[in-house]
């Protein structure tokens, strides 16, 4: 009886060292990381990827070690998911800057409607689940100050509540969107990295098609459309066109 | 263009050259004029160099030998950079004499030299009647005009081409020949054609003029090439070459009838005369290719071949790579446009070097044309150039042909570092007082939390977003609830007590109304007293606690009662309470006050 609890104590610490938790890979990967194993910190990290975590600093992690690794479309595919998830991530950001410096396409950027701009940079200073957080908070003052506004003992209270939860429903609403936007955005999957060194963008969706321009390894693209094993691209600078799925990687 | 001799020395220095031509080896050869007329006779020579043995002459069968064979003998000794030569001729040579005019064949003539045997080519000669020897006489200073009158039968010029109907880009070679009977000095004014609708290249000039026999309508001339043109048409329709002159100074002899002495008659006295002789323009044919030419044509006519090759087949990024493709064959080489090569588009491609091998003169319009498409590739990876493909006309098939190099494979390796000048320039500070970046590098990796969760989890749509947002909005839904209950029930106390006020007033009054009848004073103003209050209890929703006359005045000037109604109602409760508890002084009237409080509570009311 005894030999089979050890027995089972055995098995059971065989299963732990086997399939070690994210948080072990975690620290190993940092580990060998820190001591330039970039190719070892890199499998660990794919191993938690595949094991369907995902984190900013994840994400973060990977970029810095395909940079490390020379591997610039790849770690510039990182960065931009880590930003993906986090949009405020200051250092992703840096890294993802250095790291455009070494791909080959200069791709002039039609600047963004400045309102645009604005009410993105609002929308990103928390992630979606902050506005998640703050809308539900907001909704419960909408709540309070209705009751105020219905229950208020004298007119003046129930003057101020009723201005205050017209404000709070306002601001709850713009909270819901930002909060549905992320997650919009993040489930759209309509942007993608180039992978070749070199891809020839074509005019249609097969070989056949005139060759329109030429995208180096690290250019992020928007996705359109796809047929079969082509995808449609957009550049910043509005320009569209073909390019083989197997060229470019979603974020 | 000058030429000054005689034709002895032309053919002397013909024979020298021929001499030494064949110096270095053992070779056996024949001399024979190409043409000679029927009366006259001809010199035959074979040749031998080297030490010869057991000569064997051919069998003349349509000439009569006249004499030989004759042998002599050469012998000369070279020194040169110390090194001695050593040369052995021996000549033999035959004089004969054609039976019938035609073209007849000389066969071949052995001769051993050093063990070995020699054959010479068997040589036709063509026989024509001829105007006597005189015009051939190898010798030259014979004469068959007596007069200074030159016909052009005398001296001609003749432009000539290889082919008379061609296609467009074929090529031809153009031969201009000057035909004489007569001796002569030299040319002046010479006017060569321009060859308009041709592009045309000069061959093998020869520097000598060099006069062989040929005949001419059965005439025999002394014909010398004067030049050869390779043309290759670039119009089509009947392209006409133009004419072609030439003065030529012919030397005649002059006989002079005025002093006649014996050495004037052994001596001939020459005169030079010019003559002006011009070639007729002739035409050439030339036809449009035919339709349905490939793509690739690059205007080849004739017969090619092609190899594509690359330089190197694996380079790294920015590493110059060359391809070359190599044309090689006969046919207008000259003119063919270097074939258009698909790069890939990453590729930096460089301005195509040509260089024209055409053999020889002689060849003219075979050889190699070289290609050479240098190249620089961007970015790494395993490209395809190609295929490269070059078409032409072939003449002798009357067809388009396309040769094809199929792909070539270029692989490029990354980029050596240092090369790429993208990466090289960091930006550096212009300030002095600014931080200049030395190096760059990405910021380091998080090693603290790592904030791990499954992927693709958002808060917003969750469940647990769902179950807090509704349980805000039933959180909200039941203190609505509540707190509407609570007030609807207060208001419900509060109005049945309003709206029971006046009856309980008058059920009290008309208590108190029977009690004046009785005139039972203090008790009367005891149930009116006690009527008001409870009026205004129920009335403003006090508790009996709290009826002072400060309350029942506040709360009466909060329901906007008019200020006389309110002094009325106090002064009403005042003489009540008078009445009530000081009863012996003089007593207040009960029926007035009686009607006062009717008329009071009837107004407020109202």
């Amino acid at each position: 009886m005894k030999r089979i609890f050890l027995l089972n104590i055995l098995i059971f610490f065989c299963l732990v060292s086997f399939g070690q938790s994210p948080k072990e890979l975690w620290t190993e990967a940092n580990n060998n990381y820190s001591k330039a194993n970039y190719e070892d910190a890199l499998a660990g990290f794919k191993k938690i990827e595949e094991l369907g975590y995902a984190s900013p600093a994840l994400y973060y992690n990977m970029g810095n070690t395909y940079f490390k690794l020379k591997q610039i479309g790849k770690s510039i595919l990182y960065y931009e998911r880590a930003l993906k998830l986090d949009p405020s991530d200051k250092d992703a950001l840096n890294n993802l800057q250095l790291a455009r410096e070494f791909t080959l396409d200069r791709i002039e950027e039609v600047p963004d409607f400045i309102l645009n701009t604005w009410i993105k940079s609002i929308n990103y200073s928390f992630s979606s689940d902050v506005w998640a957080y703050i809308a539900l908070v907001l909704l419960a003052g909408v709540a309070l100050f209705l009751l105020f506004f219905k229950y208020g003992p004298t007119s003046r209270v129930r003057k101020g509540s009723f201005f205050a939860s017209m404000v709070f429903l306002l601001f709850f609403c713009i909270s819901i969107y930002f909060s549905w936007s992320q997650k919009h955005v993040y489930n759209l999957k309509d942007t993608a990295i180039i992978m070749k060194p070199v891809s020839t963008i074509k005019s249609s969706p097969d070989n056949s098609g005139n060759t329109l321009f030429i995208l180096h390894e690290g250019t992020k693209v928007s996705l359109l459309d796809e047929i079969g094993q082509w995808k449609k691209i957009e550049l910043a600078d509005g320009r569209q066109g073909w390019v083989s799925s197997l060229d470019v990687e979603i974020i | 263009m000058e030429v000054n001799l005689s034709k002895k020395i032309i053919l002397l220095l013909g024979a020298l050259l021929m001499s030494i031509a064949v110096w270095a080896q053992a070779a056996f050869t024949v001399d024979v004029p190409k043409v000679v007329g029927l009366d006259e006779n001809f010199r035959l020579v074979f040749t031998a160099t080297g030490e010869p043995s057991n000569f064997n002459p051919p069998e003349f069968k349509d000439f009569d030998v006249l004499a030989g064979p004759s042998t002599s003998t050469m012998t000369s000794t070279q020194i040169i950079n110390g090194k001695r030569t050593d040369s052995y001729q021996v000549s033999y040579t035959f004089i004969l004499q054609p039976k019938s005019t035609g073209t007849f064949s000389i066969p071949s003539a052995s001769v051993t030299i050093g063990g070995r045997v020699y054959h010479t080519n068997p040589v036709s000669i063509e026989v024509v009647k001829g105007e006597g020897s005189s015009a051939s006489a190898p010798l030259g200073n014979a004469t068959s005009s007596s007069g200074t009158s030159i016909s052009s039968d005398d001296i001609f010029m003749k432009m000539s081409v290889s082919k008379g109907k061609v296609v467009k880009g074929e090529t031809l070679v153009a031969t201009l020949k000057l035909y004489t009977k007569v001796p002569l000095a030299g040319f002046e004014n010479v006017k060569f054609p321009s060859f308009n609708g041709f592009w045309s290249q000069e061959i093998d000039t020869p520097s000598n003029i060099e006069f062989t026999r040929e005949s001419v309508n059965g005439k025999i001339y002394n014909a010398a090439v004067l030049r050869r043109y390779l043309l290759i048409p670039q119009q089509t329709g009947n392209l006409i070459i133009d004419p072609s002159e030439m003065t030529c100074l012919v030397q005649v002899r002059v006989s002079s009838g005025v002093s006649r002495s014996i050495f004037d008659d052994f001596f001939d006295s020459y005169q030079v005369v010019k003559k002006r002789v011009k070639a007729p323009s002739i035409q050439v044919n030339v036809a449009p290719l035919p339709a349905g030419a490939p793509a690739s044509f690059a205007g080849g006519v004739g017969d090619f071949k092609m190899s594509v090759k690359l330089t190197r087949d694996s380079v790294n990024a920015n590493e110059a790579v060359s391809l070359i493709v190599s044309i090689s064959g006969s046919g207008n080489l000259n003119l063919i446009d270097a074939p258009k090569i698909e790069f890939p588009a990453d590729f930096e491609v460089y301005d195509t070097k040509i260089s024209d091998n055409t053999s020889g003169p002689g060849a003219g319009n075979s050889g190699t044309k070289v290609f050479e498409y240098p190249v620089i590739p961007r970015g790494a990876g395993v490209f395809e150039i190609g295929p490269v493909e070059f078409s032409y006309y072939d003449i002798s098939a009357h067809k388009y042909k396309t040769l094809n190099s199929g792909k070539l494979i270029l692989r490029v390796g990354q980029a050596v570092e240092g090369t790429a000048s993208s990466v090289a320039s960091l930006p550096m500070g212009i300030n002095k007082q600014s931080v200049k970046s030395i190096g760059n590098d990405v910021r380091y990796i998080r090693t603290g939390v790592s904030g791990l969760a499954r992927a693709n989890h958002f808060f917003f749509g969750s469940f647990p977003f769902f179950v807090f947002f509704i349980l805000i909005v039933i959180a909200y839904f039941a203190m609505d609830r509540f707190l509407s209950k609570r007030i609807e029930r207060n208001r419900d106390i509060a109005g049945v007590k309003n709206r029971r006020a006046l009856k309980v007033a008058r059920a009290r009054l008309n208590v108190a109304e029977s009690l004046m009848k009785q005139n039972l004073y203090s008790a009367f103003f005891e149930e009116l007293h006690r009527a008001i209050l409870g009026y205004c209890s129920d009335k403003l929703n006090l508790s009996m606690a709290e009826l002072s006359r400060e309350n029942i005045a506040e709360s009466l000037q909060a329901k906007s009662v008019s200020k006389e109604h309110i002094d009325e109602l106090i002064s009403l409760i005042d003489t009540c309470e008078y009445a009530r508890f000081a009863p012996d002084q003089d007593k207040p009237e009960m029926s007035s006050n009686y009607k006062r409080a009717i008329k009071l509570i009837s107004e407020l009311e109202v």
